[in-house]
């Protein structure tokens, strides 16, 4: 026999208690039907079955899914009433039943005082019977009801008050589950959010700090070389990495008298400890060549620096120095003093009687005894004199050229360097040297592992000389801006 | 390839000792060997040879810290030896004129003779 549920069984004035929210429960009931998400999210399958599922279980026209917002009662899924996505928050119906622990049972809306007059009552749906179950989270807050709604007057069961119940409970599973899920999508999007901002950052600082390795070692080179009468010029600069600022030099500045001073070096090391030296051997060689006409003592000078430097005798350097006299007769005196750097090379047209594949002879310049640069006091440094004439060219370099791989277990060195330059064409000037040595590099399997930096100097004929006079010189300048090479 | 770098003392006659060294001395591993062998001449060892025919690389990293513990021993009123260069490493101390301050051996035996017979070794 069909059991009257409780709700019918109760008075009129404790229904009335539940025909008003109690403010702070609704304050906490809010915050749950917000932290769920759910309130005008488009339909989905499973409260639709829930739906569907709950009038065949009862044989009912009408079933709902609802969340109760603030001022309205929201369907999330709706058996029966197409065209309707929400109603106002009545008291009667669904609007009392959210505000109750247990399920409403209304077997007769007419005979309802509260219910006969909600507009599902009294409107064209004409609502007879009514059963709610309210969808409450662990935590006790009533989210919204599950409803079954019939247009006839009708009793149900316990059995089936308690399905209403179950069918509740399942919506609530079904919401804990979307809530995980949406953490978990949120969760992830917060964490590919930072990882992208991280990235970012990590571009940002990486992109700084090789602007900033590239801007020192700008610093360090000289923008162009000079254009010195009767001599071309040519240098070039590649720099292994853009994140070590690298310990090569080289420097063509005037003296007085109408020569011109000279350097090329390679400081043992790299980074901005390096680059300090780089910095303070160039500058000391420029301001000692001012007060002495004799290559040594400006490396003498150099030593005596970098030993009263706070790295004293922990960082110090090779290089050659050298002083160019222009001669009257055309050519120029090269007084050339090293202290411990790679044999320079001095290029000249060879005989014929030399054979058909030795174009240009080659001489290594390597004044015997000079020593590493600001490793010991009193080094002594070596100077040997050579005369640069027309058609001859002299070449400069850092041991990153001579220590560039040919293959994975054997280096260029100094005899591949030899042979390269004797199989060259004498008659070329210092641009197409460094051109032709840098082309040598780049053919390498791995090129350069190291920095290196080429200086190359040559005395034009007189009738290329008069071809390519003042600024088309320094127009040969080939210092590669850094990054720009591989 | 090996990262680590080895110094084993081998023999201590009097304030001389032979320290082998062993491994490949590049930017990572030079700190190390220079800072083992200057402690060895802080433990009172101020004549200091080091045996390099178990070294198979270095580079200027190397030189440094060889100038380095050459340093270290003149300022303990000592010495720095070197005995059995692997080739590169002595043409680059030639090339750098380091070979005419550090006496340099075929091998530790005749470093050991050669400072034996020196007239600071009493």
């Amino acid at each position: 026999m069909p059991e009257q549920a409780s709700a019918s069984e109760e008075g009129a004035t404790d229904k009335r208690l539940h025909l008003v929210p109690d403010e702070v429960v609704e304050v906490g009931r809010m915050e749950a039907v917000r932290r769920y998400d759910i309130l005008d999210t488009p339909p989905d399958g499973a409260f639709d079955r829930v739906a569907a599922l709950a009038a065949r279980l009862f044989d009912v026209p009408v079933a709902t899914v609802t969340i109760v917002d603030e001022d309205r009662i929201w369907f999330k899924a709706a058996h029966g009433l197409d065209g309707v996505s929400e109603i106002g928050r009545d008291p009667g119906l669904c609007g009392s039943a959210v505000l109750r622990d247990d399920a409403l049972v209304i077997p007769d809306t007419l005979l309802d005082d509260v219910a006969c007059a909600n507009p599902l009552v009294t409107g064209p749906l004409g609502v007879r019977f009514y059963a709610a179950a309210p969808i409450t989270t662990t935590d006790g807050h009533k989210l919204g009801t599950v409803n079954v709604l019939d247009t006839k007057a009708r009793s149900i069961t316990s059995e089936q008050t308690a399905t209403l119940t179950d069918l509740a409970a399942i919506v609530l599973d079904e919401m804990e589950l979307r809530l995980s899920a949406l953490r978990t999508v949120r969760q992830e999007q917060r964490a590919a959010e930072a990882e992208r901002a991280a990235r970012e950052q990590a571009e940002r600082d990486k992109a700084a700090i090789a602007s900033f390795a590239s801007t020192l070692q700008r610093t360090l080179l000289p923008p162009a070389l000079p254009t010195v009468p009767g001599l071309e010029l040519a240098c070039h600069y590649h720099t292994a990495s853009v994140h070590d600022v690298g310990g090569d030099f080289y420097d063509v500045f005037p003296l007085p008298a109408g020569k011109w001073g000279l350097f090329l070096g390679d400081v043992c090391g790299k980074g901005a400890e390096a680059a300090t030296i780089t910095s303070l051997a160039r500058y000391t060689l420029r301001a000692s060549a001012q007060h002495t006409d004799d290559p040594v003592a400006v490396l003498e000078a150099l030593n005596s620096a970098l030993l009263a430097d706070v790295w004293a005798g922990s960082r110090f350097c090779t290089a050659f120095f050298a002083i160019l006299t222009p001669d009257a007769a055309g050519g120029f005196t090269v007084e050339l003093a090293t202290g411990g750097h790679p044999p320079a090379y001095h290029l000249s047209p060879a005989p014929p009687e030399a054979g058909p594949a030795t174009h240009t002879r080659v001489k290594a310049v390597s004044p015997k005894g000079g020593m590493l640069i600001g490793a010991f006091p009193g080094a002594c440094f070596a100077s040997t004199t050579l005369h640069l004439a027309e058609g001859q060219a002299l070449l400069l370099y850092t041991d990153g050229l001579t220590e560039a791989r040919v293959s994975t277990d054997a280096m260029l060195g100094d005899e591949g360097l030899t042979g390269f330059l004797t199989a060259r064409p004498a008659s070329c000037g210092a641009a197409q040297l460094v051109q032709d040595t840098v082309g040598l590099l780049d053919a390498l399997p791995e090129g350069a592992s190291d920095d290196v930096a080429l200086l190359a100097l040559s005395v034009p004929a007189p009738d290329q000389a008069a071809a390519a006079t003042g600024a088309e010189f320094t127009a040969h300048t080939t210092a590669a801006p850094v990054g720009e090479e591989h | 390839m090996t990262e680590d770098i080895e110094l084993t003392l081998t023999a201590t006659p009097g304030p001389a000792a032979v320290a082998t060294v062993t491994g490949e001395v590049d930017l990572h591993t030079a700190p190390g060997l220079r800072t083992r062998a200057l402690e060895l001449i802080d433990q009172g060892h101020h004549h200091l040879i080091l045996d390099l025919s178990g070294v198979g690389f270095c580079d200027s990293a190397g030189l440094s810290a060889l100038i380095g513990i050459w340093h270290g021993a003149q300022e303990a009123g000592g010495s720095l030896a070197l005995a059995a260069i692997p080739d590169r490493l002595m043409r680059m101390l030639t090339l750098t004129g380091v070979d005419s301050l550090l006496p340099h051996y075929a091998s530790t035996a005749d470093a050991l003779s050669a400072h034996q017979g020196a007239p600071d070794a009493a």
